[in-house]
C-alpha cells in the first residue's frame, strides 16, 4: 500500500474543517475549565465544609475515566428527559474533567503567594474580590502557567474522545474516510500532522504568554 | 435485571482492567526508568534521540495510538492480539509520562550529591546507582503511585478494541436492557473504588516526603 497523494488531497478539506473543529473544542474547554477550577480552588479556601465537599468532588472526577463520564451524562441525561447536543456534552465533560486537575494547579500557585501580599492588600483597604481580580489572580497565573499548558495539550490530546459521542472532530472523520475507502495511510498520516502542528501551536503561545508574565511582573521579585 | 445483577455483570470486568495495567507496567516502568536516565545522563544528538522516542509515545493521544495499532497495522501486515497492543500502547503511553518524572526527580538533586561522590572516586554509574537513584526514588515514588491511577483510568479504552472490560460490559449490558441510569452509575462506581484508594496512599505518600525532605540544600 503506497501512500497516494490525490487521495490525502481529496479528503484534506473535510479533514481541516475536522481539525478546526477540534482546537475550537480544546480551546474552549481550556478556557472553561481554567475558570471554573480557579473558581473551585477559590470557594475551597472558604471553610472546612467547603475544603472537604470539593476536595472529594474533585478526587471523584479525577480518578474516573473521561470516557466513562462521557457515556454517562451522553446516556444518562436523554434517559432523564434533558436532551443536549454532543457537542455541549463534549465540552461540558472535558471541562469538568479538567477542572478538576487545573484546581490543584491553582492550589499550588496559591500556596506559593508570599502572605505579605495579601496583607498589605488587607491593610491597604482593598475588598476582598479586588483583591482576588488584582493581586492573586496575576500571580497565580504567573505560578501556574507551564502547569495549565500541560493540560491544555492533554485536553487537545483528549479531544478524540468526543467522537465516541459522535463529535465530527479529527479521529471520527478520519476514521469514516478510513472504513468508506480502506485507505488507512492518509487519513491517519494528515490526523497525526495536525496534531503535532496544534501541539506545537499551543506550546509555542503557552511559552510566549510565560514570558509576558516574567517580564511584567518581574520587576516585583526583588 | 436488577442493580445488583447489573453491578456484578460489569464488576466481572475489573479482572481484565487488572490483568491489562499488570501487562501495561511490565512496558512501562522498565521504559520510564532506561529513558529517563538515559535523558538525563546524554547529552547533544543522543539526547535529541532519547528525546523523540520519549515524545513519539508521551504526545501521542493514547486513543489514537489503539486505534493505529490496532486497525491500521493489520493492514500493513502487523496483526497484534488485542491484549499486545492495550500493554503496548497504554505502557509506553504511561512510559513516556513516567520518564519525566524519572529525570525530572534526578534533576531536582542537589549537585553536590554527585560532585561529593565523584570526589571519592566513585565511577559516574557507581554515583548514579549508589547515590542518586536512592535518593530520587523517594521524590518519585508518590508521582508514580498517582500516575497508577491515570493508568486505570486509561484501560477503559481497551473497551474499544473489543476487550470485555468493565467499560465494553457496561455497554453490552445497555444495549440489552435499556437502564443507562443504573449501568453507568455503576460503572463509575467501579472505577471510582479502584482508583480512590490508590489516590488517597499517593497523596499520604506525597504528604509524608514533603515533610521529609527539609535537608538543608
Amino acid at each position: 500500500m503506497k501512500f497516494d497523494f490525490a487521495f490525502a488531497l481529496s479528503i484534506l478539506p473535510e479533514l481541516t474543517r475536522a481539525s478546526f473543529l477540534a482546537l475550537a473544542i480544546a480551546l474552549v474547554s481550556s478556557l472553561l475549565a481554567s475558570v471554573l477550577g480557579f473558581l473551585l480552588e477559590l470557594t475551597r479556601r472558604t471553610g472546612p465544609v467547603a475544603d472537604h465537599a470539593i476536595t472529594f468532588a474533585i478526587d471523584s472526577v479525577r480518578v474516573t475515566p473521561l470516557i466513562v463520564q462521557l457515556y454517562f451524562v451522553f446516556f444518562v441525561l436523554p434517559y432523564w428527559g434533558i436532551v443536549l447536543p454532543a457537542l455541549v456534552v463534549g465540552i461540558g465533560c472535558l471541562t469538568i474533567h479538567y477542572s478538576s486537575y487545573l484546581a490543584e494547579v491553582f492550589k499550588a500557585g496559591l500556596d506559593a503567594i508570599p502572605r505579605e501580599l495579601l496583607d498589605a492588600a488587607k491593610a491597604l483597604g482593598l475588598r476582598p474580590w479586588l483583591t482576588n481580580l488584582l493581586i492573586i489572580l496575576p500571580l497565580v497565573l504567573r505560578n501556574s502557567i507551564p502547569a495549565m499548558g500541560n493540560y491544555f495539550l492533554s485536553i487537545l490530546k483528549a479531544t478524540p474522545y468526543l467522537s465516541l459521542i459522535a463529535v465530527n472532530e479529527l479521529l471520527g472523520t478520519a476514521f469514516e474516510f478510513a472504513s468508506d475507502t480502506f485507505r488507512y495511510y492518509e487519513p491517519f498520516a494528515i490526523l497525526g500532522a495536525f496534531f503535532l502542528g496544534y501541539s506545537l501551536l499551543i506550546a509555542a503561545a503557552v511559552r510566549r504568554v510565560e514570558r509576558y508574565f516574567m517580564r511584567s511582573l518581574g520587576q516585583m521579585r526583588r | 435485571m436488577s442493580a445488583g445483577e447489573i453491578f456484578l455483570g460489569i464488576f466481572a470486568g475489573v479482572q481484565v482492567t487488572l490483568a491489562v495495567a499488570l501487562y501495561a507496567l511490565l512496558f512501562a516502568v522498565p521504559f520510564a526508568l532506561i529513558f529517563g536516565i538515559l535523558q538525563y545522563l546524554s547529552r547533544g544528538y543522543a539526547r535529541f534521540a532519547v528525546t523523540a522516542a520519549i515524545e513519539f509515545w508521551r504526545s501521542s493521544s493514547a486513543i489514537v495510538l489503539l486505534f493505529v495499532f490496532f486497525y491500521v497495522l493489520p493492514f500493513v501486515g502487523l496483526p497484534l492480539g488485542p491484549y499486545t497492543v492495550a500493554a503496548m500502547v497504554l505502557g509506553l503511553n504511561m512510559g513516556g509520562y513516567g520518564s519525566q518524572v524519572v529525570r525530572g526527580a534526578l534533576a531536582a538533586l542537589d549537585r553536590g550529591q554527585l560532585e561529593a561522590a565523584r570526589a571519592l572516586g566513585m565511577s559516574r554509574f557507581q554515583a548514579l546507582v549508589t547515590v542518586e537513584l536512592p535518593q530520587a526514588f523517594r521524590q518519585m515514588l508518590p508521582t508514580f503511585i498517582n500516575e497508577l491511577v491515570e493508568l486505570i483510568k486509561l484501560t477503559a479504552l481497551v473497551s474499544l478494541i473489543t476487550l470485555a472490560d468493565p467499560t465494553f460490559r457496561a455497554k453490552q449490558i445497555f444495549q440489552i436492557t435499556y437502564q443507562p441510569a443504573v449501568i453507568y452509575t455503576c460503572l463509575l462506581l467501579i472505577y471510582f473504588m479502584l482508583g480512590y484508594p490508590i489516590a488517597r496512599v499517593g497523596k499520604r505518600l506525597e504528604r509524608r516526603f514533603a515533610k521529609a525532605s527539609v535537608v538543608p540544600k
